[in-house]
């Protein structure tokens, strides 16, 4: 027990060290663009008319704390964002943290809700679809799993607004119905939210789902194959208890391992889903952030996050590894 | 001595994409109680596919010809054992009254369950014990097959046994529900010789301990004439061979056996050439007319190899070859 907490603590000690590393390469990235905020601000004030001078940029610049050196700064900028702190942002002057508010959760909901929807489904069918050797079910999934990884999450995006407009009358953009948008939450906000939200959950689960399938369906085929569960078979162990105690046990172990990269995957296609849908979620910001206005500050703070959610989700199915499988927990124990 | 089971003409085909391929055709042997028989041939001969028969293990994709009957005399009486379906029904062959060990000890306990609760699950299903009389039970069988702090090793798992250890491990689970035949598919394969000998030894003590009946699956003669009563050759899916171990050995009829024992090396004549079989075993997809081994058979003795199949033919009491050399001769 204590071996397996010692574990915890350093699975969770180097995760944080891998969040400090993505830090440094973000906040790089983020000095990489040209210009600074105290720049961009002014040029902005002189678009509105206002004149600037060089002078009036060195004041903002040491306002903001940018004449520090680098290092210095990075370091400040991990210690504030590891409280969750981000500054202001470069171009709307506002609070980040205050900018993201629930947008962040909402859109990290979103991705995780999606990531559910497609193991609910995908662990029992592909289960199923493996141990069977029905030919028409198996032919069934199989096209419709190509389908989810064929087409793009856009088109489908698209598809199904035009459908609705078309035959429904109805947009189905957003997250919230606008009496809602601006309130504070509430149980009828969150049954709006529910409202409006199964959409992109759906789309984004849509291709999810079918990678996952085939994941849990090839590792199924290969655990059913292997000699033990033979073995088990010729010891009279059959039926349900064969199936998910044998083969489907052990393919538990690799399925959760492809948790964290399929978030990541779901959180690559999130931005342009958010885009089709006119959601004002993280993704949303995010390419407001880094293709329209160059706001660097928010912009790194949107990447840090979505970072540090797959860097937590990481370290949660090791754990749940080491809790899965004795080979693994016995490797931490010695 | 009484019959233990009885494999009558069985032909097996496995049903496929290339159409119906033939993987046992028209064998037939009888196990007596507490005898052991070795089953000898290549691989692609189709022992181990028949070993699976008594077990009705097959893949789902097996046809068994009409003809096929394997009779299991248990305890509480003979048992048709291919017209079992059900679950409920076919427990007496698997794990009942019938146990089987594989050949690679590692890959046969599943990875991530504990040895011992594969034992008790195995228990449960086959008795009435209580959890914890079947755990007593697993813990004494370990015991008894030389695992050493059998009560620790009930709760590890197979990686965290040595190799000869699980081998120990996968007999002590065929062995705890009391089986009246112990199938063995090439058990020692995967072991040190050294392990290995240990391994057949234990057998041998258990076999006589237990008066149960083996079927031992090797294509090792060696091992054979160690621990067999009685030998069955196979080639392409048929019986060639089928003799009292030394006579066999000694005085080998079939073409196939006197190669095979040809092929092996000779530790007093080390400068000796190996002398392999010629040739390989065909697919089971172009299964030669006539006598199936023919196309590698260095005694053909006439038209009759290549068209008609041999039937068995006996040289004495115990002793069946079948092959066209000996048909004049059993005449």
């Amino acid at each position: 027990m204590l071996n397996f907490a010692r574990f915890v603590v350093t699975r969770a000690l180097m995760a944080a060290m891998t969040l400090v590393i993505v830090s440094l390469v973000v906040f790089s990235l983020m000095e990489l663009v040209p210009g600074d905020c105290a720049e961009r601000y002014l040029a902005f004030k002189n678009t509105q008319g206002s004149g600037i001078s060089v002078a009036d940029i060195e004041l903002e610049r040491q306002r903001l704390g940018l004449d520090k050196p680098f290092l210095q700064r990075w370091a400040l900028w991990i210690v504030n964002a590891f409280q969750g702190e981000f500054g202001d942002s470069c171009i709307l002057r506002v609070n980040i943290a205050q900018l993201l508010g629930d947008k962040f959760w909402l859109s990290l909901s979103i991705c995780m809700a999606s990531l559910a929807l497609a193991y609910i489904i995908a662990i029992p069918v592909g289960i199923l679809a493996a141990s069977s050797q029905n030919a028409f079910l198996n032919n069934s999934l199989r096209i419709v799993s190509y389908l989810g990884l064929a087409m793009p999450n856009f088109l489908l995006a698209l598809m199904i607004m035009l459908f609705a407009t078309v035959y429904f009358g109805e947009t189905l953009t957003g997250l919230f119905s606008s009496e809602f948008r601006d309130a504070p939450w509430s149980f009828a906000k969150f049954l709006d939210l529910l409202k409006h939200a199964w959409l992109p959950i759906f789309i984004l689960g849509w291709s999810a789902t079918a990678f996952a399938l085939q994941t849990v369906r090839a590792l199924m085929f290969d655990e059913i194959g292997k000699l033990y569960v033979t073995a088990a078979a010729a010891r009279g162990v059959h039926g349900r208890k064969l199936l998910w105690g044998y083969p489907a046990r052990h393919a538990l172990g690799p399925i959760v391992n492809s948790l964290g990269f399929d978030l990541n995957r779901i959180f690559n296609e999130l931005p342009i889903v958010a885009l089709i849908l006119v959601m004002t979620d993280a993704g949303a910001l995010l390419i407001e952030a880094l293709a329209r206005s160059n706001d660097q500050q928010l912009a790194g703070a949107i990447i840090f996050l979505l970072t540090a959610s797959i860097v937590a989700l990481n370290f949660t199915t090791d754990v749940a590894l080491a809790v899965i499988d004795p080979r693994v927990r016995k490797s931490i124990i010695r | 001595m009484t019959p233990l089971i009885e494999v009558e003409s069985l032909t097996l085909q496995f049903r496929t994409d290339e159409g119906l391929i033939t993987a046992v055709e028209d064998v037939s042997f009888t196990l007596m109680k507490g005898e052991v028989m070795g089953l000898v041939g290549e691989s692609g001969s189709g022992k181990s596919v028949t070993a699976k028969s008594l077990m009705h293990l097959n893949a789902r994709n097996a046809v068994y010809s009409p003809e096929s009957r394997i009779t299991l005399h248990a305890d509480t009486g003979p048992v048709d054992v291919l017209s079992l379906r059900t679950p409920r029904e076919l427990n007496v062959v698997r794990g009942g009254a019938i146990s089987m060990i594989f050949q690679e000890p590692m890959a046969s306990f599943a990875p991530a369950i504990t040895i011992g609760k594969q034992m008790v699950e195995q228990l449960l299903l086959h008795s009435d014990m209580s959890k914890g009389t079947a755990k007593s039970v697993s813990i004494e069988m370990l015991d008894r097959v030389g695992i050493s702090d059998a009560a620790r090793r009930f709760d590890q798992y197979a990686f965290e046994l040595s190799g000869g250890m699980r081998q120990r491990a996968m007999i002590a689970m065929a062995l705890s529900t009391n089986p009246s035949l112990l199938i063995a598919d090439e058990p020692t394969t995967a072991l040190d010789v050294t392990i290995q000998a240990q391994v057949i030894d234990l057998m041998k003590d258990l076999v006589s301990e237990f008066g149960m009946g083996i079927i031992f699956i090797t294509h090792d003669l060696g091992v054979v004439a160690q621990t067999a009563d009685r030998v069955n050759v196979m080639y392409l899916g048929r019986l060639v061979e089928e003799g009292p171990v030394r006579e066999v050995i000694r005085n080998p009829r079939h073409p196939y056996t006197q190669g095979l024992i040809a092929a092996l090396p000779k530790l007093e004549d080390l400068d000796a050439p190996l002398t392999p079989v010629p040739g390989d075993i065909p697919s089971p997809l172009e299964r030669p007319a006539g006598c199936v081994f023919n196309t590698r058979c260095s005694q053909v003795v006439g038209e009759e190899c290549m068209a008609l199949v041999p039937t068995n033919c006996r040289l004495d009491e115990t002793h069946s070859v079948a092959c066209h050399i000996y048909r004049e001769a059993a005449e």
